[in-house]
């Protein structure tokens, strides 16, 4: 038996107990996977998974806390969980965790823009560490290591850190943490002149959607954020580069040490800005810091939702 | 062009504590022959600007027959809210009025009329009664209920005399037992079940908080009220007050053009999301 | 209707350039991957093979914009009283969009039945509106989010534009919708097309169409989503996925919701108006703290209600939707109204058999 139809026969075994089951199935063409939410044995038949399904389905959990859940999550999406649980945002009892093995997951943006092709996708196969794309003016084919979301080199963890059922085996293909993120690495090159220029470029474009905020599974203000609110008014509605830039600025500081690096909030974006950076520089900040990673050990307190009277890396009376 | 976002600029003539939260704000508009052509119709609303915070919207609250100033209340409760309560007499705001529709006011000619009301939802019932009352041989009867959580939670208390000097006859009700409050213990729509108004002949008009009126209208129609009969106002978040801005629909309907004014049959129409 | 004009790809930066003379021409320009509308220069390339990610809506409607200034006047002899001094900021520019797709465009024709009626005017709107042409080029690919026909449109409908290009092999048959088009066209040069080139201009367009494939027949959706309006189970199915972000109202071109607040700077300070999100759980709540849309299911109903009920019931059946497709392919979890308004009608239909 496949690995995908031992997965769906597990989930039709559990489906009874709870009220949903969240996992993929193929969107508006072949080249998009999109959340799924099976109550249904016929739901679960049209369950998908291979590199396209790159949503983190963890984001859903904390608006259904009092439900019972099955979720299906690839190693990174299963730090969510972690971290969900250590900040009491959801509840162990009412999740049944699907964990499933990862080789990296496609970064789908990336791939319509190189196929350079704006027609109708007919076919996507995987084959050898290639993506295989075809229309009806032909296919192309490319490597996966070059079409991969950003989060998929620098998070270690191809199979889930917590699950209930396990299936797969590792597999040593996928790139995961094979490096360092190559947007933190040229932003660490700039001067700091530079990484202003750099954001206030690439901030431009900000629409002040809030994809970003709200893809987040860790962002917990929800419908209360100061995005938004003018109680306190620490941001105006314009939509000048500052008061983009100054979200962001809140949002990654709300993030650091509790951030996954599940990638959601720059998968998110329709303008496609790299913000994923951000929220990976302040997690390294935390790692130098607290030496915490975050969203691996549910008994683990987050550094900045404690506090320690001498800090072992922090020089508080020294200066 | 007329530019609808374009308030007037008006004065605080006069600024009376309601209630501990709810203030009356009596305002002229710095223009003069603005102001003296000034028209409107009992129930239609305006936006208060306090310049640098934002707008809100409020009833007219006095009548079209009193053209001295234009009269608004409202509770502190948000952004806006807050900084009007902190203005004095004398003070500039904004005015963008008379927006939305009114009461049907002819149709309620020779006829006897049934105000219910609680807490602020008294204001739209004020423009309307004082309407009534300043042309009080057009009517019928005029009975008022009115209620709210405490004594000092009552609007417009030192008006009741001349209400009733004028032809009211107010029925006036706080939730429970206060030292010193002669008047009636129990809820409004309590109240209205023991007051038992006949419907013949009778327009029924009630604002207040959604519960309250979600139990006078059950009220009214156990006492037989057609939907017809039966006349409320809502209250949604506003922000263009004309219709644009796309936030105060309940199916096709904007309450800030359509309404506030409905009839309950009119409500009962239109998709349930209130 | 004039004479169709041949235009060849090296004339098309020639025509910009002479148009720049007189108003602000905004392109589809590569913006680091992405591509929106930015002012035409001619070292940067037009991006014309696809349709943008952001419309070109910011033209008429931008995301923010300055309704009024005011100021406060202390009274010198009398401290303690302020007047107060307003500004009307009424946009003089002048735009030519170059370059969006007819759906795109198109969604400037669902906003004037709302902001620049007999009833209301918005100003702002309408100085923009009147201030703006459109050089639309008609699409010569579908895509697998497109169903601009399923709205009542076409991959050539040239419903508020005043001129359309016809993409051929060579480069582009043009012809002028409105007056207004017809000068702007004037100025293009070019030769007058052959009729082999309007032939092949027309196949392109029927070989679109074809790509598009069947519409299904939408006549019944805003009865339907009416009647299944308090089936909460059928909301809170098709909204499960939503994370109820601002992606598809703040890409669509028929989104017009809006906010107005005020920012102050000491004495003085402005109004603004701002796109607002009819997904955003403050859009709706109300100072008391009820809120009528208070879950996303709520507030997708409205969202899809307004676009394929509420709208064309006031607007004569017409949908409040260009079938551009940009909410489906840039939704971070590929929510498909398409599949919604089918649904609704299945669901509608249900109920009625049932019932």
């Amino acid at each position: 038996m496949s690995m995908l139809e031992e997965l769906k026969t597990k989930i039709k075994d559990e489906l009874p107990n709870l009220d949903w089951v969240i996992g993929w199935k193929q969107g508006f063409d072949p080249l998009q996977a999109t959340p799924h939410f099976m109550r249904t044995e016929q739901d679960v038949d049209q369950l998908i998974y291979n590199p396209l399904c790159a949503q983190n389905l963890a984001t859903f959990l904390p608006g259904m806390k009092d439900k019972k859940v099955g979720i299906l999550v690839k190693g990174c999406d299963s730090r969510t969980i972690v971290e969900l649980l250590q900040e009491n945002l959801i509840t162990r009892e009412n999740l049944v965790i699907f964990g499933l093995p990862c080789s990296g997951a496609v970064d789908v943006s990336k791939v319509r823009k190189e196929i350079d092709s704006p027609g109708r996708i007919t076919e996507v196969t995987f084959d050898g560490g290639h993506i295989r794309i075809s229309t009806k003016q032909g296919s192309s084919s490319l490597a996966l290591a070059d079409v991969l979301l950003p989060k998929c080199r620098t998070n270690p963890y191809a199979m889930p850190v917590i699950a209930d059922h396990v299936f797969g085996q590792e597999e040593k293909a996928g790139p995961c943490g094979q490096g360092e993120s190559p947007a933190l690495e040229a932003l660490e090159a700039m001067s700091l002149e530079q990484r202003f220029d750099y954001w206030q470029y690439h901030m431009d474009r900000c629409i002040r959607c809030y994809a970003c905020r709200n893809a987040c599974p860790m962002c917990v203000c929800r419908d209360h954020c100061i995005a938004d609110t003018r109680d306190p008014h620490w941001l105006s509605q314009e939509t000048d580069v500052q008061q983009k830039w100054m979200f962001q600025l809140i949002h990654v500081m709300h993030l650091a040490g509790r951030c996954t690096e599940c990638g959601e909030c720059e998968r998110a974006c329709p303008m496609d800005i790299p913000i994923l950076s951000l929220r990976q520089k302040l997690n390294r900040e935390i790692k130098d810091l607290f030496d915490y990673e975050a969203g691996v050990d549910p008994e683990a307190v987050p550094p900045l939702l404690t506090f320690k009277v001498e800090e072992a890396n922090i020089n508080e009376r020294g200066w | 062009m007329n530019n609808p976002y374009l308030p007037d600029i008006a004065t605080i003539k006069e600024i009376i504590q309601e209630t501990p939260n709810i203030k009356t704000f009596r305002v002229v508009l710095n223009d003069q022959s603005r102001m003296e052509e000034f028209s409107f119709k009992p129930g239609q609303v305006g936006q208060l600007s306090v310049f640098g915070v934002g707008e809100s919207t409020f009833v007219i609250n006095s009548p079209p027959t009193r053209t001295e100033h234009l009269q608004f209340s409202a509770m502190q409760v948000g952004e806006v809210t807050t900084r009007l309560h902190s203005l004095q007499e004398g003070d500039q705001i904004g005015v963008r009025a008379p927006l939305g529709n009114s009461f049907p006011i002819e149709s309620m000619k020779g006829k006897d009329i049934l105000i219910v009301g609680g807490g602020i939802g008294m204001a739209p019932l004020r423009t309307l009664m004082l309407t009534m009352l300043d042309k009080r041989d057009e009517f019928g009867d005029i009975t008022v209920i009115y209620g709210a959580r405490s004594p000092q939670d009552l609007c417009y208390t030192y008006e009741f005399d001349q209400w009733q000097s004028q032809g009211a006859n107010l029925v006036l009700t706080v939730d429970r037992e206060f030292p010193d409050w002669d008047g009636r213990v129990g809820f409004v729509p309590a109240v209205l079940t023991e007051e038992a108004p006949s419907p013949k002949n009778k327009v029924a008009i009630t604002c207040g908080p959604p519960i309250m009126i979600k139990f006078v209208l059950k009220g009214l129609k156990d006492l037989g009220f057609e939907d017809e009969q039966i006349i409320t106002t809502l209250e949604k978040r506003m922000k263009c007050g004309v219709g644009l801005c796309g936030r105060c629909n309940i199916g096709t309907h904007y309450v800030c053009v359509d309404g506030p004014v409905f009839t309950y049959a009119q409500l009962k129409a239109l998709p349930s999301e209130l | 209707m004039a004479a169709k004009t041949f235009l060849t790809h090296d004339d098309i930066p020639t025509w910009l350039d002479t148009l720049r003379d007189a108003a602000r021409v905004l392109v589809p320009t590569d913006v680091d991957g992405t591509v929106k509308f930015e002012a035409y220069d001619s070292e940067r390339e037009i991006i014309l093979k696809a349709q943008a990610t952001a419309p070109p809506k910011e033209a008429v409607f931008p995301q923010t914009e300055t309704l009024l200034r005011y100021r406060y006047y202390k009274d010198p002899e009398h401290p303690e009283t302020q007047s107060v001094d307003l500004k009307e900021d009424l946009p003089e520019d002048k735009v030519v969009v170059f370059g969006a797709r007819p759906c795109g465009t198109r969604g400037f024709v669902i906003y004037d039945r709302v902001f620049a009626t007999d009833a209301i005017t918005d100003p702002y709107y309408k100085a923009r509106r009147d201030n703006t042409a459109f050089i639309t080029i008609a699409c010569d690919t579908a895509e697998h989010t497109c169903f601009c026909h399923w709205v009542g449109s076409h991959p050539a409908d040239s419903e508020g534009s005043d001129v359309v290009l016809h993409p051929v092999q060579d480069g582009y048959v043009a012809h002028a919708v409105t007056e207004k088009g017809e000068q702007l066209l004037e100025q293009a040069g070019g030769q007058k097309a052959s009729s082999d080139q309007e032939k092949e201009a027309q196949a392109v367009q029927d070989r679109v169409m074809e790509e598009l494939g069947e519409a299904p027949d939408l006549s019944g959706v805003p009865a339907s989503l009416l009647q299944i309006f308090d089936n909460l189970d059928f909301w809170n199915d098709v909204s499960a996925k939503c994370i109820s972000c601002g992606a598809c109202t703040y890409l669509c071109p028929t989104c017009y919701c809006f906010n107005i607040t005020d920012e102050s700077y000491g004495l003085s300070g402005k109004r603004i108006r701002t796109w607002d999100n009819c997904m955003s759980y403050l859009f709706t709540l109300e100072g008391s703290g009820h809120n009528p849309r208070m879950t996303k299911a709520h507030r997708l109903r409205n969202r899809v209600g307004h676009k394929f009920s509420y709208y064309p019931e006031l607007h004569g059946g017409v949908f409040a939707c260009c079938g551009c497709g940009r909410c489906i392919k840039h939704c971070p979890m590929a929510v498909d109204i398409r599949e919604i308004i089918l649904r609704a009608k299945e669901t509608a239909d249900e109920q009625s058999v049932s019932a």
